[in-house]
């Protein structure tokens, strides 16, 4: 069961240290995640396209162009997601890459929005946790943690043992419970569930202005 | 070594063929020996010719009886017994180099000496029960009607009996489905889901718990032939454990005369499994201890602990 994201940079939940950069803040998320005891293993990346929707297709009504993102997560190398904000998402193998490209006449990409997240996996005892900087284009704008607890497929039953987890390594920026699990309760968990907190977490970090990465909130 | 494997032939009847074969194949050497010597000396051609003929044929009657008798001793000696008490390793007898590989003598000795001890431990609880440390006069009473008798031995029990006792524990929990299986033989395999938290086998022989696996929900409980896969263990570490755990407790719930109840009370504890991760450790409050959460179920009172908290 993988729950979830947090943020970092200069956002409220977890500010990035005095007179530290991006990059010293996840090396000491690092080595704290290591001091606990958690095992390197590999990297990770989660990278994210926007389209929306192009004007020709939009007919009479004037109604405003919807926003498709199309991501991928190394975790599921032969996979490629594609959501709407509030809408359904689609899995679908790497050829939908391809796919897009045929249908360049509705959906049109946007510029410069490619947003991406890089960083290492770490492994303690059956939890997997994603630590990573969010990047776009050169610059870094803040950090992702992701948190996954492999045994438990049911989101709402372990959110308790995660936030504890969560608790010994973050100290206390843990966030709230996200979004996900509010509306389905028994709900198996899915790898769809992840690319929606993931998209919802870069949708956040695009707002925020570009911040002198070295402050505080 | 001969009663076990020949239960169903007639030792007398199968020596009485072997000298029938015997006397069938002399009489078939003395046909072929008159045929060699040929006509004896006589007075006349037709008086040796005759001779011959009436000895070649006394010959051939011989050969004629001798068979009869031998096809009807053979209807007599009957099949080995089809169903071995040993199944298949009764095949194993059948292996020619007995010294190098004694294995089925050795096997033999195995299961009566496992058998001895069975049928010597049921007379021993019935002894020990007689002399209970409880107080109350109904316990006296129920053990002075039984005594120790012969037990029947409830190793082998009809699979109708053990498939009952199975689907009536299954209705007995909404949350827990037991799925019963006979992949291999007579011994069940169960299947059993709880919720949507794990997955367990219980490998059974006749009604005793043999072996249990824990899975995950989510992970695959069968091999690639499609039967249940007995053998590998879960990839979660906290299944892991809780597959130790469910060992502990099988060899914690024994009751030789009431089987059925073992199994109850085993599904019940199971059944507390249903919590795993909601339920914080009773002693220490926390969720996490070394990243597992808390594993253990009292035996008697069903509370969570941490493997490391549990008195």
């Amino acid at each position: 069961m993988r729950p979830f994201l947090l943020e970092g940079g200069s956002v409220s939940q977890m500010p990035v240290a005095e007179g530290k950069s991006v990059q010293q803040t996840v090396e000491l998320l690092t080595r704290k995640l290591e001091m606990l005891g958690a095992e390197k293993q590999g990297t990770f990346c989660v990278d994210c396209e926007t389209y929306h929707t192009a004007a020709s297709t939009l007919g009479s009504q004037g109604q405003a162009g919807k926003l498709m993102y199309v991501m991928h997560n190394s975790e599921y190398p032969l996979s490629c997601f594609a959501l709407f904000e509030n809408g359904p998402c689609l899995v679908a193998d790497t050829n939908f890459d391809v796919l897009m490209v045929k249908l360049k006449g509705f959906f049109q990409s946007a510029k410069a929005s490619k947003i991406e997240t890089r960083g290492t996996r770490y492994q303690y005892c059956d939890f997997l946790v994603k630590v990573g900087t969010v990047t776009m284009g050169p610059s870094a704008r803040g950090i992702s943690v992701e948190v996954e607890y492999g045994p438990c497929v049911v989101a709402s039953d372990c959110w308790s043992l995660l936030l504890e987890f969560l608790q010994s390594f973050l100290g206390s920026h843990t966030p709230g419970a996200p979004t996900v699990f509010g509306n389905r309760h028994d709900a198996v968990y899915s790898p769809a569930d992840t690319m929606v907190q993931y998209m919802e977490l870069f949708n956040k970090i695009r707002k925020q202005q570009q911040v002198p990465v070295a402050g505080i909130r | 070594m001969a009663d076990v494997l020949s239960v169903g032939v007639n030792l007398e009847a199968f020596a009485q063929a072997i000298s029938a074969i015997q006397a069938l194949r002399s009489s078939v050497s003395r046909v072929f020996d008159c045929l060699k010597d040929g006509m004896r000396n006589k007075e006349t051609l037709e008086g040796r010719e005759k001779a011959f003929i009436a000895n070649f044929q006394d010959n051939l009657h011989s050969v004629n009886r001798d068979l009869n008798e031998l096809e009807r001793l053979s209807n007599l000696v009957g099949k080995p017994s089809e169903n071995h008490p040993l199944h298949n390793s009764g095949l194993l007898s059948l292996d020619p180099v007995q010294d190098k590989t004694p294995l089925y003598s050795q096997l033999l000795q195995a299961y009566k000496w496992s058998n001895k001890l069975q049928y010597h431990a049921g007379l021993a609880s019935g002894l020990l029960n007689q002399q209970s440390l409880k107080r109350s006069a109904n316990q006296m009473g129920v053990s002075a009607k039984r005594r120790p008798k012969a037990q029947p031995t409830t190793l082998v029990l009809p699979p109708q009996y053990v498939d009952d006792v199975i689907s009536r524990i299954d209705r007995m929990f909404p949350e827990m489905s037991i799925h019963l299986s006979r992949p291999n033989g007579t011994s069940a395999m169960l299947l059993v889901t709880l919720g949507k938290v794990l997955k367990v086998i219980v490998v059974m022989r006749s009604l005793f718990i043999d072996r249990t696996i824990v899975k995950g929900y989510n992970e695959n409980v069968y091999a690639e032939d499609g039967k249940l896969d007995i053998w590998s263990k879960s990839n979660y570490q906290v299944f892991q454990k809780v597959t130790d755990h469910a060992t502990t407790a099988l060899l914690h719930y024994q009751l030789p005369q009431m089987p059925d109840v073992v199994v109850r009370s085993f599904m019940t504890w199971l059944r507390s499994y249903i919590k795993l991760f909601q339920a914080p450790c009773q002693r220490c409050g926390k969720f996490l201890q070394d990243g597992l959460p808390p594993t253990w179920r009292d035996f008697r009172t069903l509370e969570a602990f941490h493997d490391t908290c549990r008195q």
